[in-house]
């Protein structure tokens, strides 16, 4: 941009045409008639049973929906890399868990609490952390990841590796999933529409200056530091929450079952399968990841196979398409206005 | 008195299998600002060719290097062409080959174990559980070998990168990619060459620690870790400093595990990491950088 003199900026036409009146009405229809039949999924299971498999993929959905649009928020908009997000899923779960073990209290209750303390616990490290950058913050967030597990491992009061199991919740089979179920949903429409909100304000610009040229920005007045360490402390807040509600529903806290690494790098390649810095992205790559790595395993019956094959999108997307599916229809005006919710 | 220079000496003995394995990471981060995250499940990759070719033919992991060394360089040479060749020019290079290579790593852990599953496996020649005793003290005969050989690779390593002209170009393409280009090194070549190198010091080191350490196709996660925290502490690029960090941090390591338990000793890599990020990113004998 910077040697083309303003004129020529001026008559430069948007990258996209103007959203027509119909296809924000068909937009707004069909995501609004998503989230109602998401809804109103469990009545089938409460009508007939025989649903509690369809229950999980969704609740499993909702749960990396919810993951990769926080993690958009740093990563994407602003363009810092964590590998290390599962962290605030450990945390949140840890929380809760840890109170509903030794005080009784049902993390239905504390999830919001516990996210907040996630969120909190994610200011402090983008505190320090983010006074690196590129590849340097890369790495400072594996080792995050790999500390915290460390620690959770050898924590006496928490059972170490062994982990801290919850007594389950008192329903019955039919009806088990479907407390968690909603709220899950919950969480997750709070989580798109903060991101739609962040994108939408002078924080979400700022958020993208900082990744197209963070000096540049500093330079323009932008708060850059105290940008990236809300969003990083912002994205923690819902994936905290999540954790809390995860825990309950696994009645287990072990870190192996939240802070493996390769949770981590689902997010990420779920957030640049879809589309980083896109609203929608993330929750579309997160909805086709889960399929891909169900049917492998379903049809291939090989976790080992689910790594490679994760593995082998992560790199050919990142060296093809770094846009994802919807930064790249988008870019040729394919992409069908009802997945566009930006 | 005399526990505590037995823990130094354990802690010496694995030092140098350390810095082997961190060398190859810090020569492909210096040449091509690569942040090579499948360096361990290479190095696990190599110890498992060591372990099968021990136990198929009963050959001695050391000698085992004979095969391990080329055919690690040429998977390096392969995966660099492959991987980032074309891609060097591209701003957020670094960026992109964090991601890639943790992805690689994804992958070759999946196929390991998909092919040889996830059970604990280590050679074991005579040697392995031999100790010599040197007045009161236990040396490891195993660790002395690898250690030895480790420093022997890593010395020759940097005599190459010092004395011969290929290694002079290297390090030109180290100091600077452009003005290397600029006064005739073909930088193309020299990256491909160089990461080969780097992987050729996998292929050792995973014959070395296939009757050291036990290990399965998962275990890359840990190792990665503490190969970053010896690659960053050391200086990201720096040979001599990564050598440095590997035995500094074994050796605190060592103690640490006397003092606390073993289960706490790969604290020690990860806090250090953290700290080094934080109050000293550029490392020990790192140059300062951005990104």
């Amino acid at each position: 941009m910077a040697d083309k003199t303003s004129s020529e900026i001026a008559v430069q036409k948007p990258r996209q045409p103007q959203i027509s009146k119909t296809s924000l009405w068909l937009r707004n229809t069909v995501s609004t008639g998503i989230f109602v039949v998401l809804a109103l999924f469990p009545l089938l299971q409460i009508a007939f049973d025989g649903y509690n498999y369809w229950l999980h993929m969704l609740l499993y959905v909702f749960l990396y929906v919810i993951m990769a649009t926080s993690w958009n928020l740093i990563g994407g908009y602003a363009g810092y890399i964590s590998l290390g997000h599962n962290v605030f899923f450990g945390i949140g779960a840890y929380l809760s868990g840890m109170v509903f073990v030794f005080f009784q209290i049902s993390p239905f209750l504390t999830a919001p609490i516990a996210g907040l303390l996630t969120m909190l616990g994610g200011l402090l490290f983008g505190l320090i952390a983010l006074r690196t950058r590129g590849s340097t913050f890369i790495i400072s967030t594996i080792a995050l990841v790999l500390l915290v597990t460390e620690l959770l491992d050898n924590w006496k009061l928490t059972g170490g590796t062994n982990g801290l199991p919850m007594s389950m919740i008192t329903l019955e089979g039919q009806y088990a999933k479907i407390p968690y179920y909603y709220y899950l949903l919950v969480i997750m429409i709070l989580s798109i529409i903060t991101s739609y909100l962040v994108r939408h304000s002078k924080f979400g610009l700022g958020l993208r200056a900082i990744s197209q040229d963070e000096i540049k920005a500093e330079v323009a007045g932008i708060p850059t530091r105290r940008y990236k360490i809300l969003a990083f402390g912002i994205s923690g807040l819902f994936i905290g929450m999540a954790g809390a509600i995860w825990g309950n529903y696994l009645t287990y806290l072990r870190p192996s079952i939240f802070l493996p690494v390769n949770i981590g790098t689902t997010i990420v390649l779920m957030a640049i399968l879809g589309g980083k810095g896109t609203v929608s992205g993330p929750a579309i790559g997160a909805a086709i990841m889960i399929a891909i790595n169900e049917f492998v395993v379903a049809k291939l019956g090989a976790t080992e196979l689910n790594i490679v094959v994760t593995g082998l999108i992560l790199i050919f997307v990142l060296l093809y398409f770094p846009e994802g599916i919807v930064g790249t229809l988008k870019a040729k005006n394919l992409l069908p206005s009802f997945l566009d919710w930006d | 008195m005399i526990q505590i220079i037995q823990v130094l000496i354990l802690g010496l003995a694995l030092g140098g299998v350390y810095a082997l394995m961190s060398s190859g990471m810090t020569l492909i981060f210096g040449v091509m600002r690569i942040v090579n995250l499948a360096h361990a499940a290479f190095i696990i990759m190599a110890a498992y060719i060591s372990f099968w070719l021990f136990k198929l033919w009963h050959v001695d992991p050391i000698v085992s290097m004979a095969v391990t060394m080329p055919v690690m360089f040429l998977v390096g040479v392969l995966y660099y062409k492959v991987m980032f060749a074309s891609r060097a020019d591209n701003p957020r290079f670094t960026d992109i080959t964090v991601l890639v290579t943790f992805a690689s790593a994804l992958v070759i852990e999946g196929v390991l174990s998909y092919l040889f599953t996830g059970i604990y496996r280590s050679t074991n020649p005579i040697y392995a559980t031999k100790p010599f005793l040197v007045g009161p003290f236990f040396v490891p005969q195993s660790q002395v070998y690898a250690t030895a050989i480790s420093i022997t690779l890593i010395i020759s390593l940097w005599l190459f990168l010092r004395y011969t002209r290929v290694g002079n170009a290297i390090r030109a393409t180290m100091q600077n990619r452009n003005s290397a280009q600029v006064v005739g090194v073909n930088v193309a070549w020299v990256s491909m060459l160089s990461f080969g190198i780097g992987l050729a010091m996998t292929g050792a080191a995973g014959s070395l620690l296939s009757f050291i350490f036990t290990f399965f196709p998962s275990k890359h996660v840990a190792w990665i870790g503490m190969l970053m925290s010896l690659v960053v502490l050391g200086g990201m690029g720096s040979l001599m400093g990564a050598m440095l960090s590997s035995f500094l941090l074994a050796v605190i390591a060592a103690y640490v595990s006397f003092y606390w338990g073993p289960t706490w000793a790969p604290i020690t890599f990860y806090l250090a990491l953290f700290l080094i990020l934080l109050f000293r990113p550029q490392g020990l004998l790192g140059k300062k950088m951005d990104g």
